[in-house]
C-alpha cells in the first residue's frame, strides 16, 4: 500500500488541519519575530534616522556659527577701520593744533622779546643819555671854570647846566 | 502507468498531498510541512537580516550605522519602502509604529510561502526516490508545494487578519462609534434615512466578513492559477509525445511550452510578491479604515473646503 495517500484531485478541498496550522505557524513566527527580529530592525532603522538628522542639525549649527563668526569677524573690521580712519583724523587735527599753538607761542613770545628789548634799549638809552648829561654838566662846569678863570658858584653853575641841558635836550629829543 | 495517470493532470502539483490521516481525517499534509519549513525560513533569515541591520558596536565609528551585506539591504529596502512609502501614508505614524510586527510577519511569512511553492522541492524528492528505489511512484515526498494554494492556510491568516482588524475597531472607536461605523452614520443623519439602515447595517456586516474572506480566495487563487497553468504548459509536451506526434512534434512543443514555463516562472515570482504584498497592504486598508483618523480626515478636508470657499 501507497504510504502517500492521493488527496482529491481538487485544490478548493477544504481540510481545517493546514487552516488551524497557519493561524499556530504565523502566531509562533509573529511572536519570535516581533521579540528578536523587527525591534532590532526598527532600532537600527530609527538609529541611522536619528544619527542623520543629528548630523544634518550639527551641521546647520555649524554653518549657522560659521556665518555669525564671519559677520562678527567682518564688523570687527569695519569697526577697526572705522577707528583707524578716526585716529588719523584727530591726529592731524592734533598736530595741526599743535602746530599753531606753537606758532602762535612762537610769535608771542618774539612778540615779548621784541618789546622787552625795546625796553632795554629805551632804559639803556635813558641811563646813557642821563649819564651823558651828569658828565656834560661836570665837565661844561669845569670847562667854563678854566676858561672864565673865576669861580661860579654853584647856583651860576646850576643855571648854566640846565640851560646847557636844556638846549642839549632840544637838539637830542 | 500511473506515471502517466498522475502527470496528466495538471493540478497534481497544486494540491494537498496528505501524509498521515487518522480515521479518515487528514493530520499531516505536504503544504503543512511546507508552511512550518517556511516559517523557520522566514524567522532564520530575517533574523540573519536583523543583526545586519542593527547598529553596531561603538568601535566601528560611523560605519556602525551602516547595513552590511547585500541580502540584509535588500530586506531593509523592503522593509523601509513597505513602512515610510505604503504603510504610513495609509495608517498614520501611530498605527504603523503598532502594527508594523503583525503586517510585515505577514508580509514575509506569506512571501516565503509562495516563493517556496516556485522552487520544486516536490519534484526533487520524489526523482531523487524514483531514482534510488526504482519504484514509479512519483508522488513520494514530504514536503514541497505552495502552501498558500491552500485555501484552508489562507484562510486561517485571513482570521487572523479579521480578528485584528475587529478588535482594533472595537478598540479605536468603541462599541457605539463601532455600530455608527456600521450604519454609515446615517443615525445622526435625517430620520428618513434611518429606513435604509438596516439595509445598511446588513451590507456592512457582510462587509466584515468579505473583506477577509477576499483576501484568503485572492491569494488561494492566484497561487492555484499560476502553478496549474504552468502544469498546463508542461503538460503539452508530454501530451504530445503520448499522442503520438513523434520526436520532431513532440520536440517542438515541448521547446515551445518549455520557453514560456520559463516566462511564466518570472511572472510567478512577481506574482509571489505582489500577493504577499496586497494581503498585507488590504489588511492594513483595512483596519486604517476602522480608525478614527479617517473620521477626522474627512473633517479636516471639510474644514479645508469650507475655508477655501469663504476665502473666494
Amino acid at each position: 500500500m501507497n504510504p502517500l495517500v492521493l488527496a482529491a484531485d481538487n485544490p478548493a478541498a477544504f481540510n481545517w488541519m493546514p487552516g488551524v496550522t497557519a493561524i499556530v505557524v504565523f502566531l509562533i513566527v509573529l511572536v519570535v519575530l516581533s521579540l528578536f527580529v523587527w525591534p532590532k530592525i526598527s532600532k537600527g532603522l530609527d538609529d541611522r534616522n536619528e544619527k542623520i538628522l543629528s548630523e544634518i542639525k550639527s551641521a546647520e549649527e555649524a554653518r549657522e556659527q560659521a556665518k555669525a563668526a564671519l559677520a562678527e569677524y567682518e564688523r570687527n573690521l569695519a569697526e577697526a577701520r572705522e577707528e583707524a580712519n578716526q585716529m588719523i583724523q584727530s591726529a592731524r587735527a592734533e598736530a595741526k593744533r599743535v602746530a599753531e599753538d606753537l606758532k602762535a607761542k612762537n610769535e608771542a613770545e618774539l612778540a615779548e622779546r621784541l618789546k622787552r628789548a625795546s625796553h632795554d634799549i629805551e632804559t639803556a638809552k635813558k641811563a646813557a643819555i642821563s649819564q651823558l648829561h651828569d658828565s656834560a654838566a661836570d665837565l661844561a662846569a669845569a670847562v667854563a671854570g678854566k676858561i672864565l678863570d673865576r669861580e661860579v658858584n654853584a647856583a651860576d653853575q646850576k643855571q648854566l647846566v640846565e640851560e646847557s641841558l636844556k638846549e642839549l635836550s632840544e637838539h637830542a629829543v | 502507468m500511473s506515471l502517466l495517470i498522475a502527470e496528466m493532470s495538471p493540478t497534481s502539483h497544486v494540491v494537498d498531498h496528505v501524509l498521515w490521516s487518522v480515521g479518515g481525517t487528514p493530520v499531516l499534509t505536504t503544504q503543512m510541512v511546507t508552511m512550518v519549513i517556511a516559517g523557520f525560513v522566514t524567522v532564520f533569515l530575517l533574523w540573519i537580516a536583523s543583526r545586519a541591520i542593527v547598529t553596531g558596536p561603538e568601535t566601528e565609528g560611523n560605519a556602525r550605522f551602516v547595513t552590511k551585506g547585500k541580502f540584509a539591504q535588500l530586506i531593509e529596502a523592503m522593509v523601509v519602502y513597505l513602512r515610510n512609502e505604503m504603510l504610513l501614508p495609509v495608517m498614520g505614524e501611530h498605527s504603523t509604529r503598532k502594527y508594523l510586527p503583525y503586517l510585515l510577519s505577514l508580509f514575509f511569512f506569506i512571501l516565503t510561502m509562495n516563493l517556496f511553492g516556485i522552487i520544486p522541492f516536490a519534484d526533487m524528492q520524489a526523482l531523487l526516490y524514483v531514482f534510488f528505489t526504482g519504484s514509479d511512484n512519483y508522488h513520494h515526498y514530504y514536503f514541497g508545494g505552495t502552501a498558500t494554494a491552500n485555501i484552508a492556510i489562507t484562510c486561517g491568516l485571513a482570521l487572523i487578519s479579521f480578528v485584528v482588524i475587529q478588535v482594533h475597531g472595537f478598540r479605536e472607536l468603541g462599541v457605539k462609534g463601532f455600530l455608527e461605523h456600521m450604519t454609515g452614520g446615517l443615525i445622526d443623519g435625517p430620520i428618513g434615512l434611518w429606513l435604509i439602515v438596516p439595509i445598511v447595517f446588513a451590507v456592512e456586516i457582510a462587509g466584515l466578513f468579505i473583506k477577509p474572506a477576499a483576501l484568503a480566495i485572492r491569494l488561494f487563487a492566484n497561487m492555484v492559477g499560476g502553478h496549474t497553468m504552468m502544469g498546463t504548459l508542461l503538460l503539452f509536451g508530454y501530451m504530445a509525445f503520448s499522442g503520438g506526434l513523434g520526436l520532431l512534434g513532440g520536440g517542438t512543443i515541448t521547446l515551445v511550452s518549455t520557453i514560456f514555463t520559463v516566462m511564466i516562472s518570472f511572472l510567478e515570482i512577481f506574482v509571489a510578491f505582489l500577493q504577499a504584498f496586497i494581503f498585507m497592504f488590504l489588511t492594513a486598508v483595512f483596519i486604517s479604515l476602522m480608525s478614527h483618523e479617517e473620521h477626522e480626515l474627512e473633517l479636516e478636508e471639510a474644514e479645508d473646503a469650507k475655508a477655501a470657499v469663504a476665502g473666494h
